[in-house]
């Protein structure tokens, strides 16, 4: 009986021991935590209260020299500003309205710079300026109990669980959603951007659900007899479409097809390593056309190639003249060992792009470019510019003459010859 | 005596044969494919280092046909008055089989290590290697990718996204997988969300995984896989920004969210 008094101090003593350790060690997290929260809470005050003097500071110059360097340091405190509100544990709806209603006055800001639009951005930024004084008033009186020095991390967690009108930063929410909307509507390019990602504008005649499969099977005829489950998207979905998920064997995968005029917008399929067929790159190719002509996709070319462990990964785009139209483009999916379709996505090039007619103007590339720069190969692309406008562009691929052949792409609009885009390539 | 001979000779003629058989597989070394910008593996680690030993390359062995390993090759081809297309095709893969050497033993055994190293041919190997890992792309710089990307992500973005997929969905369908990936890249093009892949997933309250520390597991080859494809472009999320288990969830706010369809356990919604 003695003994097991003793075992059981003993034990009661260890166990006490432990819980006090992790109880440290707990206490010791929630001090870092509290403190990483505190820091970012405090950058991001400071930042904003920087951000809204420097918006009302750009609406007194007319000296371009002067308003560029005010202008380029908003968007440097935008983004600045976003980061720190990214690290901070608000609720799901005040952080995306808040980096929605940043974002849009740093991208404001980039344009207005870039565009010299100045005018537009001395008459949007006026009521801006007189909207950010009020956020951040209620930011400052919505963050000010976090400040206090009680070390209480069960603040941040409430913060974090809460529903946005349950907690403080229910006002700031709600004037950052009215803000965003009549500060910063969605211009003409934008919204016909998020139509076109969402499919809207299909009008198609609609398919059933068997048609749906049938298209599949045209594609991938090996699924032939598969067993089929097909589900229809929710009602709140801004497209209607086919969700099939097939079995086949030890071949598992899914399709998703519009109701709208039965458009394949993605398949995957998995299935384990198969035997070698010894394909070669050529051979994957013209089977990569194959399955394109199967699927009535007769205007696109091959564009990229990339070989990976099991599957090349291949990415086509829609011939137009003498361009490639990038966005709308359709990725394969093909296995190296067999051959086989795996995947294909074809989400941008259902809703064809609208081309306009666009003035071409030469470029003298040895201007252009920088002596030891070597302009390799030449093409004619359509891609968007930052304001979502489908341009007709010189696509080239430069070099750099030193040790590493340092290797650019670079995207030049065809008629004003603003640089769209630059990357380093591999 | 003849007992000695005898051992000698039959020495002599093995000793022949395993060198026989080590220059036939140093002549065919290569597997015979088609060489070009896209392609990877082993075939084209040989390629980076005998071009490499022949001072035509001096980028990292990495076994990824880049541009750099393609300018080195036409480089070659023109120095050797082959037909300048970039291409190793088989005149241009005997010509460079002859013309250089390529110790591959040494050479995978550099990139299994994760050593810095690099192959040229007027300096021995020992003194072309130095152990650990370097920190970026510079020459010599070495250990062999897995994945060619798509060129605005890299191999970090690849690597962090896997552990957020198998945290949050390992035990979801493949098609799941690479939704929840192809979600974390909605955000990315989205304006209500942070700028970068990292700020994105470790946005607090933003995935149930950081919170949970599974996102610290380490993730399978599947996860790989399911990022790989949505970063080339598949998204059977169908442009989602937000997931929730609708066994589990509680926040009224995610509920509110218009959906667009189910996969697994998972909601997707906007």
């Amino acid at each position: 009986m003695k003994n097991a008094v003793y075992l059981l101090s003993i034990a009661v003593l260890a166990l006490g021991l432990y819980s006090f350790e992790v109880r440290n060690e707990n206490k010791l997290l929630e001090r870092t935590v509290h403190a990483q929260y505190t820091n970012a809470l405090t950058s991001a005050s400071e930042t904003l209260s920087t951000l809204q003097t420097s918006v009302n500071q750009s609406l007194l110059f007319q000296d371009q020299n002067a308003l560029n360097k005010e202008l380029d340091n908003i968007w440097r405190l935008s983004d600045q500003l976003r980061a720190s509100l990214s690290g901070l544990p608000l609720n799901r709806e005040v952080a995306n309205n808040w980096m929605k209603y940043i974002g849009s006055i740093g991208e404001e800001a980039r344009l207005a710079a870039e565009k010299g639009n100045y005018e537009a951005w001395h008459e949007k930024m006026g009521v801006v300026g007189s909207n950010l004084r009020n956020l951040s008033n209620e930011w400052e009186v919505a963050t000010s109990r976090y400040f206090e020095n009680d070390g209480d991390f069960s603040k941040w967690q409430r913060v974090l669980n809460n529903e946005t009108e349950q907690d403080q930063f229910a006002n700031v929410a709600s004037n950052l959603k009215t803000y965003s909307e009549t500060d910063f509507p969605l211009t003409a390019s934008e919204s016909d951007w998020l139509k076109k990602r969402e499919l809207q504008n299909l009008d198609d005649k609609e398919i059933t659900k068997e048609q749906a499969i049938d298209v599949l099977e045209l594609l991938i005829p090996n699924i032939k007899d598969a067993a089929y489950t097909v589900t229809k998207s929710k009602d709140t979905a801004p497209y209607p479409f086919y969700h099939i998920q097939f079995v086949k064997g030890s071949r598992i995968g899914y399709a998703d097809i519009t109701v709208k005029g039965g458009h394949i917008l993605s398949f995957l399929s998995e299935r384990p390593v198969q035997e070698e067929r010894n394909i070669s790159e050529q051979d994957i190719r013209d089977l990569t056309y194959q399955f394109m002509r199967n699927a009535g996709y007769e205007d696109v070319e091959i564009i990229e190639f990339r070989e990976n462990h099991q599957v090349y990964h291949i990415a086509t785009a829609r011939v137009y003249g003498e361009a490639f139209v990038y966005p709308d483009g359709i990725q394969l999916k093909v296995s190296k060992a067999s051959g086989e379709l795996l995947g294909l996505n074809a989400m941008e090039y259902v809703q064809k792009e609208t081309i306009k007619e666009q003035p071409v103007k030469a470029i003298d590339w040895n201007k252009f470019f920088r002596p030891g720069t070597f302009v390799e190969e030449e093409r004619m692309i359509y891609t968007e510019n930052d304001l979502f406008e489908l341009r007709l562009c010189y696509e080239v691929i430069a070099r750099y003459d030193n040790e590493l052949n340092e290797t650019f792409r670079v995207v030049v609009d065809a008629e004003t010859h603003e640089v769209i885009k630059v990357e380093y390539m591999r | 005596m003849v007992m000695v001979r005898s051992i000698l000779i039959t020495f002599v003629l093995v000793l022949g044969i395993a060198s026989s058989i080590d220059q036939t597989k140093e002549a065919h070394a290569f597997s015979g494919r088609l060489l070009e910008r896209g392609s990877s593996g082993d075939d084209v680690i040989e390629l980076q280092a005998r071009l490499q030993w022949v001072g035509f390359y001096n980028g990292k062995i990495d076994g990824i046909f880049g541009y750099g390993t393609y300018w080195a090759l036409r480089n070659f081809q023109e120095q050797w008055g082959l037909d300048v297309d970039g291409i190793m095709g088989q005149k241009t893969r005997d010509t460079l089989v002859r013309a250089s050497k390529f110790n591959r033993d040494w050479v995978h055994k550099q990139i299994a290590q994760g050593n810095q190293f690099t192959h040229y041919g007027n300096t021995p190997l020992e003194q072309q290697t130095k152990a650990g890992r370097g920190t970026n792309g510079g020459q010599g710089q070495n250990n062999a990718s897995t994945v060619q990307l798509p060129v605005k992500y890299s191999e970090r973005d690849l690597q962090l996204m896997a552990n957020a997929v198998y945290g949050e969905s390992r035990g979801e369908p493949y098609e799941g997988q690479v939704a929840v990936a192809a979600v974390i890249l909605n955000r990315l093009e989205s304006p209500d969300f942070p700028n970068t892949i990292s700020e994105i997933i470790f946005q607090p309250g933003a995935f149930t995984a950081v919170a949970d520390g599974q996102i610290w597991l380490t993730p399978n080859d599947r996860a790989k896989q399911a990022v790989l494809d949505a970063m080339n472009g598949w998204d059977p999320s169908e442009n989602a920004l937000y997931y929730f288990n609708p066994v589990t969830a509680t926040s009224k706010w995610i509920w509110s969210r218009p959906q667009i369809k189910q996969i697994g356990e998972h909601i997707f919604c906007y």
